[in-house]
């Protein structure tokens, strides 16, 4: 069984030889070829370069297209912070106002700029591992596209503030959203990580995201005809997660390292999946045997259920990670079905 | 008749609740009723901010709640003190910003209102703040206390710098360096890692931390 059947088999309920692992590890494949971050993100060859020797190195059932949603503030005018040590940060947003922002023309996905980048990775990922490998793209949901447009400052007192305006400007990004996600699949994505700020508990609470973000992604997920996993974005999301299941598409929720596991599962129902939910950000200090051990409880608590992905929550798991962390969630799925007898 | 305890409850509610105009109709009533405007800030808006910190510990608020509550704070501030720069009784002078290389700016601003509202006379240099100029603005203002903001483990630990120039100019005694932003959170050993004094976990429990790192300095100067 390879990669792709294992995530596919878990994503529908049927058999796998033992429970997929993801690692979310973009920047890290610039760690292992000896490639600045700026060349990483910047040229399509040298990122799948970087994904290919993560492939060699740890094994993991993915690989990603690259994670870096500068290129969408970029695509709006915006300014990119680069780091040596950092994915990019958006150092100047391309509005100073929501109401410039509705004046921006949409970006074509197929030639502005970075985005353009990041398509040509996704077609030689899928040249290189489509059918083996799931290639999963990651894109912000269309509930907190307009802060990379504005910033998250302005945007959050808009929808706060002016709800008629912060209407209009999700109206006016969302088609971007659908070509932005659509564009992806067409160039080999075969899922979806959709990360919605607004669906977590730490940026926006239950009933904001009920009445003015969940719709939103109903009508947009609907015109977007690939897999969907909704992601915490870093947060808490067991709050919300009783109102996902019938989201068009939806396979599954990557719910925060703060959420509890067990009861992610009572909340979303048996069939969709729960993609987590390691604290990534403490990879760095903790020890291989840690990593393990965190990773086996992940699996006590989650697999026995199936429709389960062991993973990082988070972002990118920081650069200044041992190797042997990341080998230690590998080698926890692969000592689990001796443990559990997981899918037989 | 409402005494100054019930109205911050009925305050803390519109902040939970988001409602801006309401907050600003029970500062408009409280002000009818003859309470004198510092006294606002002292006794509703201020035990108001500490229950909202208190919701904030158990995690019981969002970041939108928290936003809209820190607009009360400076609606309330700007109603009650129309020049904020003559604030009589001033705690002392700080100096805040994002560190180098960190453009997220809500929860820096946040954290100067509700410094502002606490009686501080702050300085907020903005984001992506070089160490140097941190430092240089305290000793300027002669502020007691820096507070540097970041939002990822990768831009906190830029405030390794700012560390080693405030010990490298022997200035440890006299000027004390807070750390914050969601990062710090998620994971507090990064406090001590970065070499801070010390944190808060949100903007209300920000005139908190400084009062305690001002106290230091005080006790530092007085032996």
């Amino acid at each position: 069984m390879n990669s792709y059947q294992r995530v596919m088999n878990t994503l529908a309920g049927q058999p796998v030889d033992r429970p997929p692992v993801f690692a979310v590890l973009g920047a890290y494949g610039g760690r292992l070829t000896n490639t600045g971050l700026r060349a990483i993100f910047s040229d399509a060859s040298a990122y799948v370069a970087g994904q290919r020797a993560l492939q060699e190195t740890f094994g993991f059932d993915l690989v990603m297209t690259p994670f870096i949603f500068t290129a969408i503030s970029e695509a709006f005018g915006g300014v990119t912070a680069w780091s040596d040590d950092q994915v990019p940060n958006m150092k100047r947003p391309g509005a100073r106002a929501p109401v410039e922002a509705l004046a921006l023309p949409l970006p074509n996905p197929l030639v502005a700029g970075q985005l353009s980048v990041v398509l040509e990775a996704t077609r030689q990922l899928a040249d290189l591992y489509k059918g083996d490998v799931p290639i999963i793209a990651v894109v912000p949901g269309p509930g907190i596209m307009p802060s990379l447009i504005t910033g998250m400052e302005q945007w959050m007192e808009t929808v706060l503030f002016d709800e008629p305006l912060a209407r209009k400007l999700l109206d006016h990004t969302a088609p971007f959203f659908v070509s932005w996600a659509n564009a992806l699949l067409a160039a080999g994505a075969d899922c979806l990580v959709v990360t919605e700020g607004m669906a977590t508990a730490e940026i926006a609470p239950r009933s904001m995201f009920a009445e003015r973000f969940l719709p939103l992604l109903a009508s947009t997920f609907a015109q977007i005809p690939g897999p969907k996993v909704l992601h915490h974005t870093g947060g808490r999301m067991n709050h919300n997660l009783d109102l996902l299941p019938g989201l068009d598409g939806l396979v599954g929720v990557a719910v925060g390292s703060k959420d509890d596991l067990a009861e992610a599962r009572r909340l979303i129902g048996p069939d969709l999946n729960l993609i987590g939910n390691l604290d990534n950000l403490s990879f760095p200090a903790l020890s291989a045997d840690a990593v393990y051990s965190m990773s086996q409880a992940c699996l006590r608590t989650a697999a026995p259920s199936g429709h389960y992905i062991l993973a990082n929550a988070g972002a990118d798991i920081p650069l200044t990670t041992p190797p042997e962390n990341l080998r230690a969630m590998r080698l926890a799925v692969a000592d689990y079905p001796a443990v559990r007898g997981y899918g037989s | 008749m409402m005494n100054s305890k019930d109205w911050s409850d009925k305050l803390l509610v519109t902040m939970i609740n988001a409602d801006r105009s309401g907050a600003a109709e029970i500062i408009e009533r409280t002000l009818a009723t003859g309470i004198e405007a510092r006294q606002v800030i002292a006794e509703i808006l201020d035990p108001a901010i500490v229950q909202l910190g208190r919701l904030w510990e158990e995690e019981t608020m969002s970041l939108a709640q928290n936003f809209v509550a820190s607009k009360i704070a400076e609606d309330t501030l700007l109603r009650c003190i129309p020049n904020m720069t003559a604030h009589p009784h001033s705690k002392g002078a700080l100096v805040i910003g994002n560190i180098e290389d960190d453009f997220h700016s809500l929860g820096r601003k946040a954290v100067g209102l509700f410094l502002v509202a606490a009686g501080w006379d702050v300085h907020d240099l903005g984001n992506d703040v070089p160490a140097e100029e941190l430092l240089e603005k305290a000793l300027e203002v002669d502020a007691c206390v820096i507070g540097v903001s970041a939002m990822m483990q990768t831009t906190a630990l830029n405030i390794r710098k700012l560390r080693q120039l405030i010990d490298k100019r022997g200035l440890a005694h006299r000027i004390k360096l807070a750390v914050g932003g969601a990062v710090f959170n998620w994971r507090p050993d990064l406090v001590a890692e970065v070499g801070g004094d010390g944190t808060a976990h949100n903007a209300v429990g920000a005139d908190e931390l400084f009062m305690r790192l001002q106290a230091e300095v005080l006790r530092g100067k007085a032996l």
